[in-house]
């Protein structure tokens, strides 16, 4: 609710001073990873090169969703449908890759394209409703949540749909030097959301719109348009995720996807990226779905019961918010 | 106020349908009180029960789902519902093994004859309430050590095997994983770890690829469900330890048909979900036909399966 100087500045006229602010936030998050990897190195096997590749294929399709969330979550608002519109987007591909009859390729490359659209047309549905008639996001999301999980278990009759071409299943464990392929789709979707963020003025306008609404309105932009764009770039990213899904684990079905709007918004918040809208970055999302992978994996090779994983995960979304207050004051003052 | 109403309403709708049901030729009416029919095992379950309901043609079903697995409450107010219905029997799963008792309590005070199916009401809330109700459906445990056995006798004595659990509290869960230290008892197996994976496949396969990071001498996998035996036979692929790992299973699901028949898993354990609310359904009518109460645990069929049965 307070408003910085940030709000109204033009695209590309921020001081050295601000860069270097949000240069220190980022550094943060990223001790914390490294502190967090110097702790697990200690046990053995963390540090091997498969399970480096395993952290970074776990990490993936939360990362995948975290960059449309962060879009969101930077204009003020939230998606509580990710989870289940990647799980509808993922049944209508699955739909599609396994009609009789098509060659592979095609098939895959249909299946990707509806995932895609049927993710472009949640993210519409959530972006229209709630910018239309200024319904704040998480009851809207809340309703498409449940209307995507609906869609997919009619589509599908509650049926699991599996048995995809050979080729799509032996791309999705594809890995270059160690690191899967998948994930390194996911760095290319983190320095094209990084570029719109930070290059464009589409993106400093997001910004702008998250800071102060009314501003950002009385500067001439028009804030409807961004805000269905956020929950927009979201959908597409749900529908790259659900793809990533299938191309993981070689299934798509209805109950998938189950509280992975939480995952995604965790990433997000650990990554230092203001609930409150207008002050975070996908490369701060980055860190946190790594500092969330890492803890899964490293908590395991640990010996740690699952009970005691759940709560150390917990106190870890916790601690970076309270850390972040104090960034937030740090770099304030 | 307007919950008052609403109550009202239904209790209207209710009796006004009454009469309509009883006059259907007396046929007797089974309300089934089934769990989430998002999981396959239980959408197959219910198709089950109506083929066997236009098979038999003596009898009316009513049917009533829930919208996910821990939602007791629809549950409870199925029941209730049913009762206020005066159906003739009342077939369920419950979804919670103790809250589910004082509502079947009233049932069967109102003289509605109730067969518990898939899940066992717990012995201790049933005495509490002073209910008395056989249970008819599978022994979770037995099927379990099945699968558990036939991976000790491929592997052997002092083979490394790892467990993976279904949700944590959930009765079937805590049966299976039972039944899994029954094999690693009796076969002497080097049981390394078990966690859960909620019986989900990115878990499972998440779990698993973390466990065989930390113990990469494991020979052999038992998963409490088939949903995480997809997400383990990926990790093992992606590990590129395709054949070096065995894999047991359970619930016999169609997406594993593949897996069977490439002898990526071993076997799993089929409980013929599709025919356990039909079993339980014939159970109830023989009562209310004026057949013998039934008692304790009327126990159904399960049957191993490995790729020998698929064709």
């Amino acid at each position: 609710m307070d408003t910085t100087d940030l709000t109204t500045a033009p695209a590309g006229s921020k001081t050295i001073a601000t860069t270097t602010k949000t240069v220190l936030r980022e550094a943060g998050i990223g001790i914390a990873l490294i502190a967090l990897i110097i702790v697990f190195s200690f046990t053995p096997h963390f540090l091997s090169s498969s399970n480096v590749t395993n952290i970074l294929t776990q990490v993936t399709i939360n990362l995948v969703l975290s960059i449309g969330m962060t879009f969101v979550i930077l204009i003020g608002g939230i998606d509580l449908s990710v989870g289940s519109v990647l799980s509808f987007c993922a049944v209508v591909a699955g739909t599609v890759m396994t009609l009789p009859g098509l060659d592979p390729a095609v098939a895959v490359f249909l299946a990707t394209i509806s995932a895609i659209v049927a993710g472009i047309g949640f993210g519409l549905l959530n972006g229209l409703i709630s910018a239309w008639w200024a319904i704040p996001s998480f009851i809207v999301t809340l309703g498409t949540l449940n209307i995507a999980r609906g869609a997919a278990l009619q589509v599908t009759n509650a049926s699991t749909i599996y048995s995809f071409p050979a080729a799509f299943n032996a791309f999705g464990s594809q890995t270059f030097y160690g690191i899967p392929l998948l994930f390194l789709i996911a760095l290319v979707l983190v320095a094209i959301g990084w570029f719109v963020l930070t290059k464009t003025v589409f993106g400093r306008v997001l910004y702008g719109i998250g800071n102060n609404e009314e501003a950002a309105r009385l500067a001439g932009h028009n804030v409807f348009f961004y805000k269905v764009a956020a929950f927009t770039i979201c959908g597409v990213l749900v529908g790259i995720g659900a793809i990533i899904y299938m191309a993981r684990l070689n299934i798509a079905s209805p109950i998938i996807g189950i509280g992975f709007e939480l995952n995604a918004i965790a990433a997000v918040i650990i990554g230092g990226t203001s609930l409150s809208g207008g002050r975070g970055s996908v490369v701060g999302t980055l860190l946190g779905a790594c500092i969330i992978g890492v803890l899964a994996n490293g908590l395991i090779l640990l010996g740690l019961s699952d009970f005691m994983r759940q709560m150390i995960t917990g106190f870890v979304i916790i601690l970076a918010v309270i850390l972040d207050k104090y960034r937030e004051r740090l770099t304030k003052a | 106020m307007k919950f008052a109403h609403l109550i009202a309403a239904s209790i209207l709708v209710g009796t006004l349908a009454m009469p309509a049901a009883s006059f259907a030729a007396d046929k007797p009416v089974v309300g089934l009180v089934m769990k989430s029919l998002a999981n396959e095992f239980f959408k197959n379950m219910l198709e089950g029960a109506k083929a066997h309901e236009a098979k038999r043609g003596d009898y009316t079903l009513k049917a009533v789902g829930m919208q996910s697995e821990t939602d007791v409450e629809t549950q409870i107010n199925a029941i209730e519902s049913f009762i206020t219905q005066k159906v003739d029997a009342i077939v369920v799963a419950p979804s919670d093994s103790r809250a589910l008792v004082p509502p079947i309590k009233r049932a069967v005070d109102a003289g509605i004859t109730v067969v518990n199916f898939d899940v066992a009401l717990d012995d201790k809330a049933k005495e509490e309430a002073g209910l008395k109700l056989a249970f008819v459906g599978p022994d979770n445990r037995e099927g379990a050590k099945m699968a558990g056995d036939a991976l000790a006798k491929k592997l052997g004595a002092g083979a490394k095997v790892v467990i993976i659990e279904g949700n944590p509290g959930a009765d079937n869960a805590a049966q299976r994983k039972l039944g899994f230290m029954d094999s690693v008892a009796a076969g002497k197996l080097d049981l390394l770890d078990s966690r859960t994976a909620h019986w989900e496949t990115e878990e499972a396969n998440t779990v698993f690829s973390n466990m065989l990071t930390a113990h990469p001498d494991i020979q052999g996998v038992m998963a409490a469900n088939d949903s995480m035996v997809l997400g383990v036979v990926k990790a093992i692929e992606a590990a590129g330890k395709t054949g070096k790992i065995e894999v047991v299973g359970f619930d016999n699901i169609p997406a594993v048909q593949p897996l069977l028949k490439e002898k990526k898993l071993l076997a799993t354990v089929d409980q013929f979900g599709q025919l356990m609310a039909a079993n339980a359904i014939d159970k109830a009518l023989g009562v209310v036909a004026g057949g013998k109460p039934l008692e304790g645990w009327v126990k159904t069929d399960i049957k191993l399966v490995t790729s020998d049965d698929v064709k």
